[in-house]
């Protein structure tokens, strides 16, 4: 059930989870818990009336993605973090700055509640991007 | 001698661009046992390296014959007007010679996984040079240590205790002795490693660095704060830098990823340039691929330039943003994708993933991976320093040669067998 929504910049990166998952293997539950994820601080999920391992939606002008929330008590006011993989990229443009390089560090999203939202799995997540939706 | 019944000592970890070189394997028959020594990324790597296998080659998904596969891919290729080919980061050097013959002959577009890491590194450096130096050298010179928008203890997680909180000839007390602090948006796990933490606001990396270089030459600044940072901090910290022994600069994709691109490293080499004018200081990017720094080094060294290579004149060019993979793929250009040992459907942004969903795609890779389950054809490949030999580059430059511990899955050859089985094929092809 959606508790309203927030807007905040959204930053990717590595963690040493998706390190782990990642060598162990991409289509595999590790890499999936490891990458639909999106950390955000207290007053984050305090304005969303969201709880650790809720479900949100994550939402940019190109499309929308649900990863699971996570508490990060270290993350200023008015940014959240996804791990780099999938997810992430869903939501992310292609312009490069003529560099060759996505701009992978700071997305302007809207984070919405929803509790008890499925969560793609990584084999429907390149399944709908193999249909283009 | 490296090994001892079935443990192999001094191994060559591939998994960043630390290349750990003091693993200690051990093998019981088939399987790896145990990793001493490896961070948990690297036990995952080696102790897991059978997990999540592909172990038959597939076109469309029906498993055939590697030689069905080979025959496959060289149809897709022969065929294809604007071939790309991709990826060779975690793979050795003699597979990425392969790939940039094969890219010369087809007349096709090569690029490595640079482009979406530290390709604006090299722009950077292209424009304003390179003050590096071996991370021997930061180990027993550096008292001051910074880390700029980068979180090795997420993505090179030996980095800080196996190279800087370490003793060296000049550097007796590591903790005393040496400062390490990190510049980042946000506190990461490396926060809690290193002895001053600072934070900037996002996208103000240009305007701190050139603060920095500012206070560094003299020049009063009529600010109270750049970036989120007080200009009283800046200016101490411009004297700490300037009053260093030795300082090193190392920098992750926070810096190459983040607005301004390779600006932000133009500037920062300029800052170590400045500092030089002081005392001594160098600069080093923490290079996330095992091998991506040797895939920048043998493209250098076979073609001439380090990525973003077109060959469809018959001489390489070089062109970031007009041949690197995301914005060819974004333009919808390449009409086949050669992807070696690299997973571009799931590390790039959608629409460049949407262009490679349209097109055939030959996927050589061990693992299955996200751009397998979009590929044509998929082969399986054996593992670069667990399963076959060949050489790697370090972040600082330094190649070294990696062992095999144990044989490949039956049937499973090296990258480089793979593309000299298909440039073999094509060749026949194309007279």
């Amino acid at each position: 059930m959606s508790s309203g929504s927030v807007k905040v910049i959204v930053t990717s990166g590595r963690t040493l989870n998706q390190g782990r998952a990642m060598e162990k293997g991409k289509i595999t539950q590790d890499y999936e818990d490891a990458v639909a994820l999106c950390e955000m601080g207290s007053t984050t999920m305090e304005a969303l009336g969201i709880e650790n391992g809720d479900t949100v939606i994550v939402k940019t002008g190109l499309g929308k993605i649900n990863v699971k929330a996570k508490l990060n008590k270290n993350l200023p006011e008015g940014m959240a973090f996804i791990p780099c993989g999938p997810y992430f990229n869903y939501l992310l443009d292609s312009y490069t700055q003529c560099t060759g390089m996505p701009g992978f560090k700071s997305l302007e999203v809207t984070i919405t509640a929803a509790r008890g939202a499925k969560i793609q799995t990584v084999e429907e997540l390149t399944q709908k991007m193999k249909e283009g939706i | 001698m490296t090994e001892v019944g079935n443990t192999f000592k001094d191994i060559v970890c591939t998994f960043c661009g630390c290349l750990c070189d003091d693993i200690i394997i051990e093998v019981d028959g088939e399987k790896i046992v145990k990793n001493t020594n490896g961070c948990a990324i690297s036990k995952e790597r080696f102790v897991g390296h059978m997990e999540n296998r592909c172990l038959q080659p597939t076109v469309k998904g029906n498993p055939v014959t590697l030689e069905k596969a080979i025959q496959r891919a060289v149809e897709i290729i022969a065929s294809s007007k604007r071939l790309l080919i991709y990826g060779l980061s975690s793979t050795e050097n003699d597979a990425q010679r392969e790939a940039y013959r094969l890219a010369e002959i087809t007349g096709s577009v090569v690029d490595n996984t640079t482009s979406v890491c530290h390709g604006p590194t090299i722009l950077g450096a292209q424009e304003s040079g390179e003050t590096t130096a071996a991370l021997a050298e930061v180990r027993h010179r550096a008292d001051l240590v910074i880390y700029w928008g980068a979180n090795p203890a997420a993505a090179h997680p030996r980095h800080i205790p196996h190279y800087i909180r370490q003793p060296g000839e000049y550097i007796k007390d590591p903790k005393k002795d040496r400062q390490i602090w990190l510049v980042d948006v946000r506190e990461t796990t490396t926060t809690r490693m290193v002895d001053r933490f600072l934070k900037i606001n996002p996208a103000t990396d240009l305007e701190v660095i050139q603060t920095l270089r500012a206070l560094i030459r003299g020049t009063k600044l009529d600010v109270t704060e750049v970036g989120g940072i007080d200009i009283k901090e800046l200016e101490e910290i411009a004297t700490a830098m300037k009053t260093a022994k030795y300082g090193v600069l190392f920098f992750g994709l926070g810096l190459t990823q983040s607005w301004g691109r390779h600006r932000n490293i133009d500037a920062a080499i300029r800052l170590i340039q400045d500092l030089n004018a002081h005392t001594k200081w160098g600069l080093m990017p923490m290079r996330g691929h095992y091998n991506v720094s040797g895939a920048n080094k043998t493209s250098t060294w076979v073609t001439g330039y380090p990525y973003a290579i077109d060959f469809a004149r018959g001489y390489p060019r070089f062109s970031p943003g007009e041949y690197t993979a995301v914005d060819m793929l974004a333009r919808g250009e390449p009409d086949a994708m050669l992807n070696i040992a690299a997973d571009p459907v799931a590390h790039f942004p959608r629409a460049a993933v949407a262009h490679l969903a349209s097109i055939p795609v030959i996927n050589i890779d061990p693992k299955f991976n996200m751009t397998s389950q979009l590929a044509e054809v998929n082969i399986p490949a054996a593992i670069a320093g667990i399963e076959c030999d060949g050489a790697a580059t370090r972040m600082d430059g330094l190649p070294l040669y990696l062992k095999k511990v144990i044989d490949p899955p039956d049937g499973v050859i090296p990258d480089r067998d793979i593309l000299r089985m298909m440039i073999k094929s094509l060749e026949k092809v194309m007279k």
